[in-house]
Parts: C-alpha cells; structure tokens; sequence
C-alpha cells in the first residue's frame, strides 16, 4: 500500500509538472509548447472532419529524441506561416491545417508517421528534418503519389532519384562546394577536416568538401574524425590539425558542439586558423560559455540558408513575426520551414487546386521563382533550390559573439 | 487418438493459425477505410514481426539462459546490413532484376538466411569470451560488443552511414535491393509471417528440447548442472548463438519493411523504441521465461507506440495527456517502473500461453489464488 | 613530443573525470550489488541544478562554484528517492536481474522526465565560466587547472571515502552489508538506512563530478549523463568494482586509452578501443585490474 502511494505521488508530481507547465511556458525558453497546443487544434478539427473544404499538411520532424530541438523550429515556423498564410484569407480562399506527427529521429518511425498521414488522406507533407529520416520515406512519397517537401534533407540524393520529393535547402553538395570555393578564394591550399563518423550531416558534408576540394586544387592534409556526436574532447583532433601545418579546418558539426567544445578547445590547443562549417553553426551564439575568452570565436566562418541580421524586408518581417510569436530568434531550419510552407502556397496556387499530382507538376516547372526568407531561388530539375549562400562569421569583442554577414555567393566559379 | 499432449497441442496450434491467416487472407481489404491495410495495417505487420523475432529471441538469452544481454540489436545490425548488401550485390550480379518471380524470392530467402549465419557467427565470436563472465559484467561487456559493431559497421567504407543512409544507398536499397515498398510490403507480408512462424517454432522447439531443459538448469543453479554432466560454457555458447541468428533474421526483415538503415536504430538507446534497451523492456514486460510472453510484449509495445503517436483518438483527448504522450518514452519508463514493481517477474512470468491448456490453466489459476486467500486467511487467524 | 604531451593531458582531463563519477558507482556497487544506470542521469540532475543556481549565485556575489552544494543537495535527494520508491521494493521482491533493469528503468526516466519538463526541454544549455582558465605551460602544450583540481578532487574523494568505509562506525556498517546483508541485520545493522546513506553519498558524489564536468566541458543536456555514465561504469569495472582505488585507476587507464586511440590509432575508433579494453581486461582479470577472483560459493 505504501508503495502505491508513493508511487502514486510521483507520478501525480511528475505529470503535474508537464502538464501544467506545458500550457504557461516559462518566457525565455519554452519555445515548443505553445505550438505544440497551437498546431493540435487544428489538427483535432481535421481529425473529425478529414474529407471537407481546406487544405491540409502534414508535418514530420522528430518532436522527441536527440533532435527534439529541430523538431520544434520546424512546427514553430510552419504554426508561423500557416497562421499567417490563414489570416491573409488562406490558399484558394481555403484554410490550412496542420497535421503534426513525430519521427522520433528514427527511419522506422517516419515510415510509420508518413503512412499514417497518406491514410488520413493528407497529400501534401512537409518533412523530415534530416537525411537519414527522409530517405525512409522519399520512395513511399512517389509510390503513393504524395508530395514531398523537405525542409532541411540535404543529402544530395534525397530528390535525385524520386519525382515527388523536393526540398526548400541546397543540398550539401552545394554547401561543401562553398565551402572549399570560399578556401580557394582565400588563398588556402592547404586545408585539414575534422568531422563525425556517425552523422549523416557531418559525414556528408565532408564527402562533398573533398570533392570539391580536388577540383578547385586544394590539398586535404589531415583527416580527423569523431566517433559520435557524444564526444566532448576535440583537442587530439585540432592538435593533429596543428601539428601538419594547415591555416583552415572544415569542421561541419552544429552549433551545441562548436559552442562549449570545438572552438575554445581547438584554439587552446594552439590552433589560430581559420574554423569553417556550415549551417550546423547557426545558433552557436547562444551556447558560448558566458565569462570565458570569447574572442576565440573570432576567425570562425560558416555557410547559411539566411542570415538574421539581414536588413532584406522579408527577413526582417519574419524575424520579427517569429520572435513575437514565440519570444526567441528563429535558425535556420525554421526559416527554411517557413518557406516550404510558403512554396507550397505558391504552388498550390499555380496549380490552382491541392491535388498531389497537380502540385508536383507546379513544384516540377524549373522556371517558378520563390521569394522567401532564404533568398530568392527556383527549383533545378532534381528538385533542390539553386540559390546562393550566405557566408558568415562570428566577430567577438571577448564577452559576445554575434554573427556578421561576409558574402553571399549566388553561384560556384 | 492422438496420445501425447505435445502433439495435440502442436496440431491445434497449427490450425488455428492456418485458420486464423486464411480468415484474414480473405478479410484483410476490409479493414477500415480503403488503402489503411496497405498503408497501415501491412507495414504494422511487418514490424510486429521483426519485434516479435527480436524479443522471442533475446528470451533465450535472458529469460531461459538467465544470462542479461545489452547489445542484442548490434546482432540485428549485422543481419540488417549483411542482407541489404547481399540484396545489393546479388541485383548487380543479374540474379535478379525485378522483385518478383522465383529468383528473387530465393534471393530473398537466401538473404533471410544469410543474415541470420552471419550474425550467428559473430555471436558466436562474442559469446566465447564474453559468456565467461556472468550477471553485471556479461550485460557491460555485451553492451559495449554492441556498440563495437555499430562502431564498426559506421567505418565500413560500403556501410554505415555513408554507404546506407545517405538517400542514394537508401534508395537502392528501395529500387534494387530487398526494400520493399508499400505495395511489395502488401505482396510480400506472407514473407514476413512464415519467416517469423518458423522463428518462434524453431524456438518453442530449442526451449522444450534437452537444450532447453539444460539452459534452464542451468539459469536455476549453475554449479549444480554442471555437476549433473551439462556441459554448461557449451550451452551457453551455443543459446547465444542461436539466439543471435534469430536477431540476425529480424535484422534482415527489417531491411526489407524499411528499405533504409542507419545504425543509430540499433544503437544501446535512441528516441524509438527499436534498441537494445527496449528488447530488454519487452522481455521484461512479457516474463522472462515466457516465449508466448515476449510475443505479446512486442506486439503491445508496438501497437501502444503506435498509437500513441499516430492514432487519431489521442486528438480527442484532454489537453494534459496531450502533453504527456507528446513524450511517449517517458510514458513507457513509467509502465516499465510500475510493471517491475507490481510484477517482477513481467505480465507472463514463465507462463506460456497454450491453446490447448488455455482453460484448463484457468481453472487451475483461479484455484491457486483461491488456495492463496484461503492460506492467508488462515494465516491471519493464526495470528 | 608536444602531441604526446597533448595526448596525455587530454587522457588525463577525462580520466580525472571518469575517476570522479566511478568513484559514484562503485561506491553503490560495493554495497548493494546492483549497476545503478541511473547515476549517469543524478550528473545530469546535478548539471541542471548548477545551470539553475549559477546566476542566483552570481546575484549573490557568490563564487559560482557554492552552487555545488545545492546541487550535491538535490542530487543527495532524488538518489535517496529512487532508492526507496525503485530500488528498495524491487530488491525485497525480485531478483538482481529485475534490480538491474529497474536501473535501466530508472534512468529512461530521469531522461525523458527531464526532457518533458518545458524549463529544462531538449535543447542543451551551456553553463558560464566556472573556474578561471590557465594552467602550466610545459612544451608549448597547457595543462589546466581545472584539471589539475579534477585530479586533486578525485585523490581527495577516493582518500575520503576509503577512510570512511573503513573508521567511521557507518561505514563499517556499509562494508558489512556488502559482505553479507542477512549476517549484518543479525548484528543490529539497520540495513535499509545503511543502503539509503550509500544512495546519498554515491549521488553527492555524482554532484561534485557534474561541477567538474561542466567546468571542462560546459554542456548540459537531458542525455549527457548515458554515455559518461558508461564510460565511468567501465572505469569502475576494469578497475575491479566495488573496490575504490579501483575506480581511480580505471577512470585514468579509460581516459588515455581513449585520449591515445584518438592521436594514435583512429579518431572515431576511441569509443570501440575502449570497450575493447574492457573486454580484454575482463576476459584475462574477470575481477577487474585491482579485483581479487572469488572462488564461487557452492
């Protein structure tokens, strides 16, 4: 009986806490709950009535799990732009409403939330979040005729092989490239790469780095890898990097790791060249270790979809829509998001009705140009933007770190 | 007419499970709306069947050997891997070219197989010097075999993330390979019944034969079987290989329901609830012990999982609950806590479901506990 | 030379680190018998107490270091908890298999639960700057301070409590629970208390190693304590659990041969070498390096 009790009580403690706390977020940090409650609703309408007037999307991104964090920059920004998208009259004179569904940042699992949207009748899918999750689904979307819209897959296969899947980012072939095109125009020939084993971003990015690489001519002199995304020391690594000479290391990893660990750890072990990723870095500014010698962050540069601080009105207005919505500064994966939302209204409009195939014809046509917050672009024939990119670095005066726009390179030479 | 017990019970089990499949083979278009079998119900069966395999098999090691194993998807990896690169290798060499026809089921069945030897063999190579060790240490050392593997498999230059993963790989998979679509999931869901029928007969049968009354002495006193001429590191040994090879077998399913692997889904932990963690969880929750147990287990796992994410009702919920199966891990911790604690022993125990002794276990069950207040009462009266 | 130098430094900094949380486990080990998965997870608990009161601290005008008493508070606590609601009903009825998943589930918990809360969320926090930064020079490679202190703590600890264990009145009282618990509740040893104290100790320990950790690596999220939590549990049993120099020297050998692996043989291989380590040593010392080999009790 004792034990019931107790247990009872922890459980009644436990669950309070979530629940209670869900609805009334904490003003700096909660940034997943209100769009959690927000998105629900017009999902619970579309639950009882699935077949009648309105447009809706599906949404798949991984809500739990070690990439919870993308999760909800994807749901806040698409609860963003369909809010907005409603408010402004809708698609066609019809409402949208989303449906979301959690991926758990597991292939099985967005197999599994991508089956049970198609079975609600649902032919428009926004997601996933990462290569791994969406190469699960990319040959379902087309056996079953559902359009599929990546915010954020950047593994360059992910819309080669499949005519219903497209994506809202470059891929990395293109974002590698930059990077190596970048080195070259700085006069690197010289360049080392550290990045993790066990991530298909990382591993990815790097294979497109070194193809690069051998084309522009530069030379990948050190080589160091990391075995999981766990590891907390990368001092071994920037030592090595130290010790064969080079100026300029791609280090594609994301901002929790380049924050605390990489770029404090790689200059006290006497690295002072140049640290360049890609948009795995956004964000890094919030996660410094506040009261420790930040001008480390000086000499980092970085590839991006957009750059926040960018005066362009569209960036600005989404910026601002966002932080008044849900009280933080948007990455870059909400951006992206944001205007695959806004893709699909283009193309839902073009086509002049929400059925699947009608839409993938109007996402196929090469000269369609989308005007978002990540830039000004239309679709090649795979399926991926072709728009530039934003080069970015951190400046530091030794207490913060904020973001600088470098360049913008619209296209590789 | 038929004397022993055994056999009647194998035969009534064999029809009703004719029965069953032939009943469902005629309703199965008629579940919910048009499309849910084929885009709900199919790929459900699939993956209840690579769990079932899954947790079936980790039963010999846990619940019948007694021996705690971490690192049992790190067998399924091998499985998954070996038979999607056979798949592959076998659709280059011309075997096959469209999944269909004879050829290509061979390949499949030889790819099934396949997966299962090799993964043997790899437990094999562990359980040697791994079962020297017992209790605590053989589960650290098997936990970090199974991190090993996944370790391994990442560096492969033709596997792991780069080679599997990426969209490319994992398309062919899809195109070439023994990924099946949707449609082929529906096509080939026979494939993945029999193999997992045969399975968990192959099972039944290992636990009731002298292998499985020697590993069960075993699990109860290890001096005093060995005492008894059971040469107890060979059995060991041998469960956990026999146990590996159907985790191998469930790997190779899971090449096919899912068309794309990545080794974070065979990981110790990770954010579904296909790991080495929760194996260990189903096990648990079914009773160790208990074949019939561990197949329930999986089946409630994966339906609770599934709805729990998917399922339309959760909308008509209140909001709180909302909030609490936004984050279905924490919900399957609590069970698993509360299941422990109520019944250490899982759902099951070592109890087997049997068709034929169904009632008859009944009857006797509610005897045991009539018997059970009887005695405590007295007990208190004595008092 | 300044690479093995940096190898070295760097073996040290995580073996001083996984010393620290060994000297948890195995301090919990050698009492009940039951790997407690879950004291990975008492870091994580102790990390987000600190990224909690660090600015109060700083309000304050406190050293942002006091914070660790808090948080060896909350830590002292939540381990008691999970003694008592998990462990100790588990233990009267089940087996230590059942025990051991208990842990397993007790530290699914502890993630999720943590994760669910919307304050703490997934998303990492990073704490500020604990200590000052430096350290000696020597070949142009630094040792820091900071780890120069991780060490110090941790020689202080395993000190500490092996003088506990073996002059104060509870710790005698522990070690015979350890040796044999229906003997020692014969010798008026009030088990259950003697078992919740270990908890409390153990989980303070684990406080003190999260203000380490995150003084070296300043990350804290809902997941950080699975994978520290293994490590130092190999630390413990390469070492020979239970026994507390042990966890010493096995957190020290599993940070250089990680540290090594790295410069020397394949970066991303560390994680594998390690375990292979562990293997090897169990298989040829089944006890651990400092372990004695107990002939089995017929």
């Amino acid at each position: 009986m004792r034990k019931l009790l107790s247990l009872l009580l922890v459980l009644a403690l436990a669950f309070s806490v979530i629940a209670c706390a869900a609805p009334a977020p904490a003003a700096t940090e909660a940034t997943e709950a209100p769009a959690a409650e927000a998105t629900e609703a017009p999902a619970a309408e579309e639950a009882a009535a699935p077949a009648g007037d309105g447009i809706t999307l599906g949404v798949i991104s991984p809500n739990t799990g070690a990439l919870a964090v993308y999760g909800a920059a994807v749901t806040t920004a698409v609860d963003l732009a369909v809010s907005e998208i409603n408010a402004a009259g809708g698609i066609l004179g019809q409402q949208v409403s989303v449906i979301n569904t959690d991926d758990q940042f597991d292939p099985a699992e967005t197999l599994n939330a991508f089956n049970s949207l198609v079975s609600q009748g649902v032919g428009l899918i926004l997601g996933s979040v990462t290569s791994g999750c969406t190469s699960a689904i990319t040959g379902a979307a087309n056996e079953e005729g559902v359009v599929l819209l990546t915010p954020s897959a950047t593994a360059d296969s992910i819309t080669t092989e499949d005519d219903y899947v497209f994506r809202a980012c470059y891929a990395d072939g293109f974002q590698g490239a930059i990077a190596a095109y970048y080195a070259k125009s700085a006069g690197y020939t010289d360049v080392g790469v550290v990045y993790c084993a066990a991530d298909t971003y990382s591993k990815g990015l790097y294979d497109s780095f070194a193809a690069a690489a051998a084309t522009y001519g530069l030379n990948i002199k050190a080589v160091e890898s990391t075995a999981s995304l766990d590891v907390q020391d990368y001092t071994n690594q920037f030592a090595s990097m130290v010790s064969s000479g080079v100026q300029f290391v791609y280090a594609p990893y994301y901002y929790d790791v380049i924050g605390p660990y990489i770029v404090t750890q790689a200059r006290a072990a006497g690295y002072t060249g140049i640290i360049m990723g890609a948009d795995g870095y956004d964000g890094t500014p919030d996660y410094v270790v506040e009261g420790a010698d930040l001008t480390a962050f000086n000499n980092v540069y970085w590839t991006n979809h957009y750059d926040p601080s960018d005066t362009d009105p569209a960036v600005q207005k989404f910026v601002a829509a966002y932080k008044a919505m849900f009280n933080s500064t948007p990455n870059a994966i909400s951006a992206l998001a944001y205007d695959a939302v806004y893709m699909y209204k283009a193309a839902i409009e073009k086509a002049g009705s929400a059925d699947p195939a009608a839409v993938r014809d109007a996402l196929a046509d090469t000269s369609a140009v989308y005007s978002g917050v990540t830039g000004t672009f239309s679709l090649d024939a795979t399926g991926t933007p072709t728009k530039g990119a934003a080069i970015l670095s951190f400046a530091s005066d030794g207490t913060t770190v904020t973001t600088k726009l470098v360049d913008v390179i619209k296209e590789l030479k | 007419m038929i004397k022993s017990r055994t056999t009647q019970g194998y035969l009534l089990n064999t029809l009703v499970i004719a029965i069953l499949l032939i009943g469902f083979s005629f309703i199965k278009e008629s579940f919910g709306k048009a499309g849910d079998f084929k885009l709900i119900i199919a790929p459900s069966i699939w993956q209840c069947c690579y769990l079932i395999i899954l947790a079936a098999s980790l039963n010999l090691t846990l619940g019948f050997l007694g021996q705690l194993s971490l690192g049992h998807c790190g067998f399924m990896a091998i499985g998954a891997y070996s038979a999607a690169l056979i798949s592959l290798a076998a659709e280059r060499g011309g075997v096959f070219t469209e999944k269909s026809g004879a050829a290509f089921i061979l390949v499949l069945v030889g790819c099934i197989l396949a997966a299962g030897v090799l993964a043997a063999l790899v437990g094999l190579l562990v359980g040697i010097p791994a079962l020297r060790l017992k209790g605590d240490y053989l589960a650290i050392i098997t936990l970090g075999f199974g991190m090993i593997i996944v370790n391994i498999i990442n560096n492969l230059p033709f596997a792991g993330q780069e080679g599997l993963a990426i969209g490319s790989a994992s398309a062919s998979l899809y195109k070439n390979g023994l990924g099946f679509g949707t449609a082929l999931k529906v096509t080939y869901v026979w494939v993945a019944i029999a193999v997992t029928l045969i399975c968990v007969a192959m099972m039944f049968m290992f636990v009731r034969s002298k292998y499985g009354r020697a590993i069960r002495a075993i699990r109860d006193d290890e001096i005093a079987s060995s005492a008894s001429g059971i040469n107890t590191s060979f059995y060991k040994v041998f469960t956990f290989a026999y146990s590996a090879f159907f985790a191998g077998v469930a790997g190779a399913l899971y090449a096919c329901a899912n068309a794309t692997l990545s080794t974070a889904s065979f990981a110790f932990s990770n954010g579904g609830i296909l790991n080495s963690t929760f194996v260990v969880v189903m096990v648990v929750l079914g009773g160790m012990g208990s074949l019939t147990g561990s197949i329930v287990a999986a089946i409630i796992m994966f339906f609770v999982n599934y709805q729990i994410k998917n399922g339309l009702w959760v909308k008509l919920l209140p909001m709180w609950m909302q909030n609490i199966f936004a984050f279905p891990m924490l919900v399957y911790a609590v069970v698993l806590v509360i299941v422990i604690m109520f019944r250490p022993k899982g759902i099951f125990g070592t109890y087997e479901l049997s068709l034929r002794n169904f009632f008859s276990d009944m009857k006797k069950q509610r005897q045991n506990r009539l018997a059970q207040k009887q005695e405590s009462k007295e007990a208190l009266n004595h008092e | 030379m300044s690479t093995f130098l940096q190898t070295l430094f760097v073996g040290l900094r995580l073996g001083s680190i996984y010393a620290l949380v060994a000297l948890g486990y195995t301090m919990v080990y050698g009492i009940i018998r039951l790997i407690n998965f879950a004291h990975g997870d008492f870091i994580m608990v102790g990390g987000y107490t600190m990224i909690f009161t660090i600015p109060v601290m700083v309000s304050l005008g406190l050293p942002v270091w006091v914070s660790v008493f808090l948080a060896i508070l909350v830590c002292a606590l939540v381990g008691m908890s999970t003694e008592l609601i998990a462990y100790r009903p588990v233990r009267k009825k089940g087996t230590s298999m059942t025990a051991l998943i208990t842990a397993i589930a007790v530290s699914l918990l502890l993630e999720n639960l943590a994760q669910a809360i919307p304050q703490i969320g997934p998303n990492p926090k990073v704490a500020s700057q604990i200590f000052t930064a430096g350290g000696i020079r020597i070949a142009d490679v630094t040792l820091d301070w900071t780890t120069m202190l991780t060490i110090f703590i941790s020689i202080v600890v395993m000190v500490a409590l092996y003088q506990f264990t073996q002059k104060t009145k509870i710790g005698r009282a522990m070690r015979c629970v350890s040796e044999d618990k229906p003997a020692s509740i014969l010798m008026g040893i009030n088990v259950n208390r003697t078992i919740v104290t270990t908890f409390a100790i153990g989980s303070g320990l684990a406080a003190i190693a999260a203000l380490m950790y995150i003084a070296q690596y300043p990350k804290v999220y809902t997941t950080m304590g699975s994978m520290l939590g293994l490590k130092a549990f190999v630390s413990a049993v390469l070492g020979g659990i239970g026994i507390i120099p042990g966890a010493m020297l096995g957190g020290f050998v599993i940070g250089l041969v990680e540290s090594f692996t790295t410069s020397y043989v394949s970066s991303s291989m560390a994680d594998a070498f390690v375990f292979l380590i562990l293997i090897v040593v169990l298989i040829i010392k089944p006890a651990g390096i400092l372990g004695k080999n107990m002939g089995e009790k017929v």
